[in-house]
């Protein structure tokens, strides 16, 4: 038997009007005695200890503090004790010790009932504690409604609401339910006691459905799994169908790669060799031009593979030049020489890439990818400039330079390309390396300007300043090969062009599509050669190839500047192009 | 749409707590005022608001720091608004005058400005305080200052006579809140916080029973 001190087990105000302590006096005094424990307070702005004024109004181990006793917001402190001795002590204010009366008056109404007379809705209402002064707002209650049917044992809570209406949905009038409030003051925690137990039973008012059979409820769960296994079931079917229609339909194809022109199935498959194949082989006249001349094909870009990096990025920062991205061209830098940069005329991209010479290459890939970088290089998209003259005829002389140059490239288109058509509306600036495309697409890289720039041979940048109107040579025209030597074809062109020959070469150029044989063209350079002029010095050419002195990648390449021996002085040192013939009298 | 539920969240605590955003005037009112009741409805709101607020706050650092210091028995305590005659049971609140009662109010409201705006920047020097303390203690500060407002406002349209003279306490306890001593600061807090609660609901208070008093003539 454990020795229980008299306690104060709690004080409580129902209204904040007046408040009560309660305690029990454990089994230390003999209870008989009475009025041996006392209750003591104190308010807090007070100095005594008074006693409790009323200890009966409350029952029995209680006291009773009305109305003029107490003081909402002011901290109390009350002791229980005997004589002398102190059993217990707390200290509080009122406002924290509120725990309302619980709610009267409850009663319920029908609001409907369903269709099938099952289930009903009613609405339950309730007056608040009669002690708690609502109505002048002295106390602000919240309320709780709880409910359940009579046999279960778990009572269903709504959330605390401040009316003092409350409605339910949906229950079963075949059931009797049991409903009770309790109250607690705002922004309290604490709820005070349960209202007395309200009793529902719709068969009171008659309604009800004795003999109906219970609602099914609906198989929400059922109808869920099935459900996701048909679709299931269907989405596998059809991606295994073979029905092709259905299945784009619902499952739509990723696109393809696609080149126009070629088959995807090769594309997909990786058979390069034979798109490179259909690619190349477009143009037979290409093969006719080139056929004799096995030495063409072995004209490439000197970057070699290995050397991946330098040859991307020469290619990039040629491709990146600012001025020359919108052409998309090689050009040499622009200077006071007026000879402007870039671009030839415009060749049709698709008849370039099927203008790859159809020489049996061996390596395909390399093949390819020289050829893209060629296109790229070689002012393929260039648009027309605007600055450019539209007629060939201008005798500026800037304009003259410029007519020049596009009758080079015309001049020279018999010599590569069967695509270069005559835009003679068009272009007017061009590089010497032009001429270069217009004999292929392979274009040997002669030197690298600091600033980043290709300069492609043959050995055209010594000689581009003196591009303007130096007199022919009286170098005789090498005629026993295919192949004229540009320079001193241009240096004869850029002589005579402000003379009246220009318009002659203009008329014989267009009037054969641009394609000049070689026939024509000789009968047009022995034209100009019979108006001399003072040969122009010819300096120190730069050979067609170099060897590589230093590679700084990725920066780019010096090469040497020396040339390949030439033993063969009837060698036309100033020629872009070597034959095979001469080629092999130079090589050992 | 993070943000979309980031509002809808925040708006269902507000109108939990009572603090919806109601429009300021009705459609097509071209001289628009609210009237005096919406004034008091706002009132109350907020009064409402602040005093959850501050009873949260005080449960939480109760919680956090109080256990095992003692400190429920040093409650008794006296507040730096106790020189301010409020009313302390319904009587007193009934039969004072309600212009005396706003005063009153007012004069509470302003003598808690201070304490707040401190509240707000030394709480943040508590070691580890969560996030939460710190995040009310914001709240109740600006809360507090919009009540005020708010009261000004209803004062002015109430009020017959002239402005009396401001009724204010000022607030000396800054330093103590700034103690070396870690449990005596604390203390100092918890006391601050205990009457902050009770301020509170004594405004909250008052303002219910004015509103019942001034707009629904006793029959709310």
């Amino acid at each position: 038997d454990l020795l229980q001190r008299p306690q104060i087990s709690k004080c409580r105000s129902p209204e904040m009007e007046t408040f009560s302590c309660f305690w029990t006096a454990g089994n230390v005094y003999n209870l008989t005695v009475p009025r041996i424990l006392q209750l003591l307070y104190k308010k807090s702005n007070e100095e005594d200890w008074k006693e409790c004024p009323d200890y009966i109004t409350s029952g029995q181990n209680s006291c009773y503090f009305n109305a003029s006793y107490t003081s909402v917001w002011t901290p109390y402190c009350v002791q229980l004790a005997s004589k002398n001795e102190i059993h217990d002590k707390k200290c509080f204010s009122v406002d924290e010790i509120v725990l309302p009366d619980p709610p009267v008056h409850l009663n319920w109404t029908l609001l409907n009932t369903s269709q099938t007379g099952i289930h009903g809705d009613i609405q339950v209402r309730w007056d608040p504690p009669p002690t708690a002064d609502v109505r002048k707002g002295w106390i602000t209650l919240e309320y709780e409604l709880q409910y359940k049917e009579v046999n279960e044992t778990k009572w269903k809570e709504l959330k605390p609401s401040l009316s003092t209406v409350a409605p339910l949905y949906s229950l079963k009038t075949t059931r009797d339910y049991e409903i009770r409030i309790r109250s607690r003051q705002r922004t309290s925690e604490k709820f005070g006691d349960f209202s007395e137990i309200l009793y529902v039973s719709f068969s009171q008012l008659g309604i009800g459905c004795d003999h109906c059979t219970e609602e099914v409820e609906f198989p929400w769960f059922l109808v869920v799994v099935f459900g996701v296994c048909g679709l299931a079931v269907t989405v596998i079917s059809i991606m295994l169908s073979k029905q092709p229609r259905l299945k784009m339909l619902i499952f739509p194809p990723v696109p393809v790669p696609k080149i126009k022109g070629i088959d995807p199935d090769l594309l997909k498959k990786g058979k390069l060799d034979e798109v490179n194949s259909i690619l190349a082989c477009h143009d037979i006249y290409k093969t006719q031009l080139y056929s004799d001349d096995l030495w063409v094909e072995f004209i490439e870009l000197d970057i070699e593979d290995p050397d991946e990096k330098n040859r991307a990025s020469d290619t990039d920062r040629l491709l990146s030049e600012d001025h020359l991205k919108s052409h998309n061209c090689l050009g040499a830098k622009d200077d006071d020489s007026g000879r402007a940069s870039c671009c030839e005329p415009d060749i049709p991209e698709t008849d370039f890439s099927a203008s790859d010479t159809c020489d049996a290459t061996s390596d395909s890939d390399q093949f390819k990818k020289a050829a893209e970088k060629e296109e790229d290089l070689l002012c393929l998209d260039r648009q027309d400039n605007d600055e450019s003259l539209p007629s060939l005829a201008n005798t500026d002389p800037p304009g003259q330079h410029r007519n020049t140059q596009s009758e080079n490239s015309l001049l020279w288109a018999p010599f590569g390309d069967s695509l270069v058509s005559p835009r003679p509306s068009v272009h007017t600036q061009m590089s010497n390396q032009n001429s270069l495309t217009s004999t292929d697409f392979y274009a040997q890289v002669s030197d690298i300007t600091p600033a980043g720039r290709v300069v492609l041979s043959p050995g055209q940048k010594s000689k581009l300043g003196r591009a303007q109107c130096e007199g022919c040579t009286e170098q005789n025209f090498t005629v026993d090969n295919t192949y004229f030597c540009e320079a001193d074809v241009k240096k004869c062109i850029a002589v005579t062009s402000h003379e009246d020959n220009e318009p002659r070469v203009q008329e014989q150029g267009y009037n054969e599509d641009g394609y000049f044989t070689t026939e024509s063209l000789t009968t047009t350079v022995a034209n100009f050669g019979a108006s001399t002029a003072a040969a122009p010095s010819s300096e120190m050419p730069v050979a067609d190839y170099t060897s590589i002195h230093i590679v700084q990648s990725p920066q780019g390449l010096v090469l040497n500047a020396t040339a390949l021996p030439l033993p063969d002085k009837e060698f036309n040192v100033s020629c872009g192009y070597v034959s095979t013939d001469q080629l092999n009298k130079i090589m050992p | 749409g993070l943000l979309l539920v980031t509002l809808l969240v925040s708006h269902m605590l507000l109108t939990k707590e009572g603090v919806t955003s109601m429009p300021i005037c009705p459609n097509g009112s071209v001289n628009c005022q609210l009237t005096l009741e919406e004034l008091f409805d706002r009132a109350v709101k907020l009064a409402t608001y602040i005093h959850f607020l501050s009873s949260e706050i005080f449960n939480e650092f109760e919680e956090r720091y109080a256990q095992g210091r003692g400190f429920i028995a040093k409650a008794v305590n006296s507040c730096h608004t106790a020189s301010l005659t409020t009313p302390e049971d319904k009587e007193q609140a009934q039969q004072i005058h309600h212009e005396d009662l706003l005063n009153l109010i007012l004069g509470v409201l302003r003598s808690w400005n201070d304490p707040l705006v401190h509240l707000a920047s030394e709480v943040q020097r508590i070691k580890e305080a969560p996030e939460t303390i710190l995040w009310k203690a914001v709240e109740i500060e600006e809360q507090n200052k919009r009540l005020l407002e708010g009261m000004e406002k209803i004062v002015g349209r109430v009020q017959s006579g002239e402005v009396e003279n401001e009724i204010y306490t000022p607030w000396d306890g800054l330093p103590s809140l700034q103690l070396a001593d870690e449990d005596s600061r604390l203390f100092a807090f918890y006391n601050l916080l205990h009457c902050l609660r009770r301020d509170s609901h004594k405004i909250d208070n008052y303002l219910k029973v004015l509103k019942c008093r001034l707009i629904h003539d006793n029959n709310c």
